[in-house]
Order: C-alpha cells, then structure tokens, then sequence
C-alpha cells in the first residue's frame, strides 16, 4: 500500500492539515491520533483541517472530523474546519448531519485569523 | 492503437502539464500502456483509484469534470460485466452495474454516480447529492453487508433525467426494531454514525426499503433533474 499518512504542517502554533486524499478508517484514525501528539509536542493552539479538495463528505466523514474537532478540544486546542465547498454545505444540510464539534472559516487566512484572536 | 496513456492523456492535456503527466503514468506501472479495449474491470478499478487521487492533487481546478471524464474515456469500452449500455441512446436509458467489496470501492462508486450525474445534466448541487448517497450506500454495503452492488440507472422522459440508485446486499439485514431507531436518529453504530441511510433519505426524491433478518437489504431510490 501507499503511504499511510497524511502531512501536518506546523504554522507558528498551528497545525495544518489539508485533505488530499479519500479519508479511510485508517487513514482517519492515524491522523487523530498523529494530531494528538503533534498539539502536545508543538504546544499548539488551533488544528485546521483543510477540506478545500473534498468534492464529497458523507456522514461518516463527518463523523471523523467531529471526532478529531473533539479530542483536539479536549486537550485544550481549537479545531477548524476550512474550505467547505457550497454544494458539500448544502447537502450537509439537507442530510441533517451536525458539524457541531469543529469550528469552521471560510478559507485559511480566515481561521488563522480567528485562532489569533483566541491566542490574543 | 488507444491505450490508457493517450486516453487519460488527452483528457488531462492542457490542464496538467506534461511532466506531472509523466509522474501519474509511471504511477500506474504496466496498465499505462494497456489499451483501453483490454482492461478488466479490476484494472479500472485500480486506474481510477489512483487517477482520482492524483488529478485531485495536481489540478486545482475542474477536478471533478476531469476524473469525471478519465472515467469516461476508461468506461466507454469497459468490459459487459461491470457496465452494459442497456439499449441505444434514443431511448436514453443505460444502466451501470458497480460490485461493492472493499472501502476503496466506495470511492469508485462515488465518481462512477458523480459522472454519471453530470452526463445525464443533472445540476452540479444535485451531482454532489448524487455522490453523497451513493457514497453513504456503498460504506453501509462495505460495513455491514462485507459486499454488494450499486446500480446506477439513467433514465430521460419529459420531465427530464432522472437517476435510480439501487444498493444490494445479501447482509444480515435490518431489524425492525433497529429500523425505529435508525428512523428517529437515535441509532449509533459501532463503526459508523448510524445516521448513513436517515441522511439518504432525506436527500432524495423517492426512497424504498426492503430489508429485514436474514434477508439482506435492498435501497432503491430516485433523484430527478430540475426542470
């Protein structure tokens, strides 16, 4: 198999990760749990997930991002989801699926900004 | 002689350029030079995979429509046991049969709906839509079922095109009971969120449910263009 994983770029005290690639379990599991160490080990204040690539996001693929939106919370960091695309929102909407445990901004400079305002 | 290579090659021609071209072909090793008449359906399979996550890389724009269209040129003389023109164009119907194994055919199923949606000129909202129940059947075949189908039929009369979805397994089925809670939003899987086949509901035009214990489950349902 390919490479099992996906990069996280650091930004001053921000991890970046932008989805490229059909987010399997496992895939979606060594990205929790990567995320997990790299927000103790960098100190980090805010994790964004970039989703500006992802045509489609089903519930499942909700389920992974609230997931990884709620153990960032939990120590202590601030997830944001970033690039949602409006056909995606739409049918999020339309499917009754929450994106409720992750932060969202329009595009990256936008959530960098907000997670700023958080740091201030 | 159209092989994969000058198929795919004409499709990305102008969108990506020929060096990271070079890079995606030797990427998919031997089948690069297979011509197109030749490829089982496993080869497409594993063609596309690749394509869909290459193009998404390297194309920053119209994405969709060039997979969508990698698909097509790779599809259009697919082998009778995965696609089968059902009758001609005039009567504007074709059927595509797609086996649901393994979670890399989510993926694939997915895009065969999505272009399929686009070719038969649903609107791009409703393409997505398409994708996403789609995408949700085939993880539920995948996770609860091990393995099935999903068939995507196309169909045109004069209130325009419309889509038919039918998910097959022979799973274990849907309990009653299960079904209740599922219906209410109530249900959590142990894997998924249990919420896959409320949220198909909700997005189509039509829905039919036959399932139960033991008898496997059958999803059909509709999605009709805007007129």
């Amino acid at each position: 198999m390919k490479d099992d994983s996906l990069p996280i770029i650091q930004i001053r005290n921000c991890l970046l990760v932008s989805i490229q690639t059909e987010l399997h379990d496992r895939l979606a599991l060594g990205l929790q749990e990567s995320l997990m160490e790299r927000v103790r080990s960098a100190d980090a204040k805010g994790v964004i997930l970039d989703v500006s690539a992802v045509e489609v996001i089903d519930s499942y693929i909700t389920r992974i991002l609230n997931d990884i939106g709620k153990s960032v919370r939990f120590m202590g960091a601030e997830c944001y989801i970033v690039g949602i695309r409006p056909a995606v929102a739409m049918t999020l909407i339309e499917m009754g699926v929450e994106l409720d445990s992750v932060n969202t901004a329009l595009n990256l400079d936008l959530a960098l900004e907000k997670l700023e305002l958080l740091q201030s | 002689m159209k092989t994969v290579e000058t198929e795919v090659g004409s499709v990305l021609a102008g969108t990506i350029s020929a060096i990271t071209q070079r890079s995606i072909f030797n990427r998919l090793g031997g089948l690069a030079a297979r011509p197109i008449q030749q490829l089982t359906p496993q080869d497409r399979l594993a063609i596309m995979a690749e394509l869909e996550n290459s193009v998404r890389l390297f194309a920053r724009r119209n994405s969709v429509e060039l997979i969508a269209s990698c698909a097509q040129v790779l599809g259009a003389a697919g082998e009778p046991a995965s696609s089968k023109d059902t009758g001609a164009e005039s009567s504007g119907a074709t059927e595509k049969r797609l086996p649901i194994e393994q979670e890399k055919d989510i993926a694939t199923a997915r895009l065969e709906a999505w272009s399929e949606a686009v070719r038969i000129g649903l609107s791009k909202f409703t393409s997505v839509k398409v994708a996403t129940a789609v995408s949700e059947l085939a993880r539920n075949i995948v996770f609860y079922a091990g393995r099935g189908t999903v068939e995507l039929r196309s169909l045109r009369d004069d209130r325009g095109p419309s889509l038919q979805i039918v998910a097959t397994d022979k799973g274990p089925g849907i309990e009653p009971r299960k079904l209740e809670e599922i219906w209410a939003g109530t249900y959590k899987s142990q894997r998924g969120m249990g919420k896959g086949l409320a949220a198909v509901k909700k997005l189509v035009d039509d829905f039919h449910l036959d399932t139960g214990p033991g008898r496997g489950t059958k999803v059909t349902c509709l999605f009709r263009g805007e007129r």
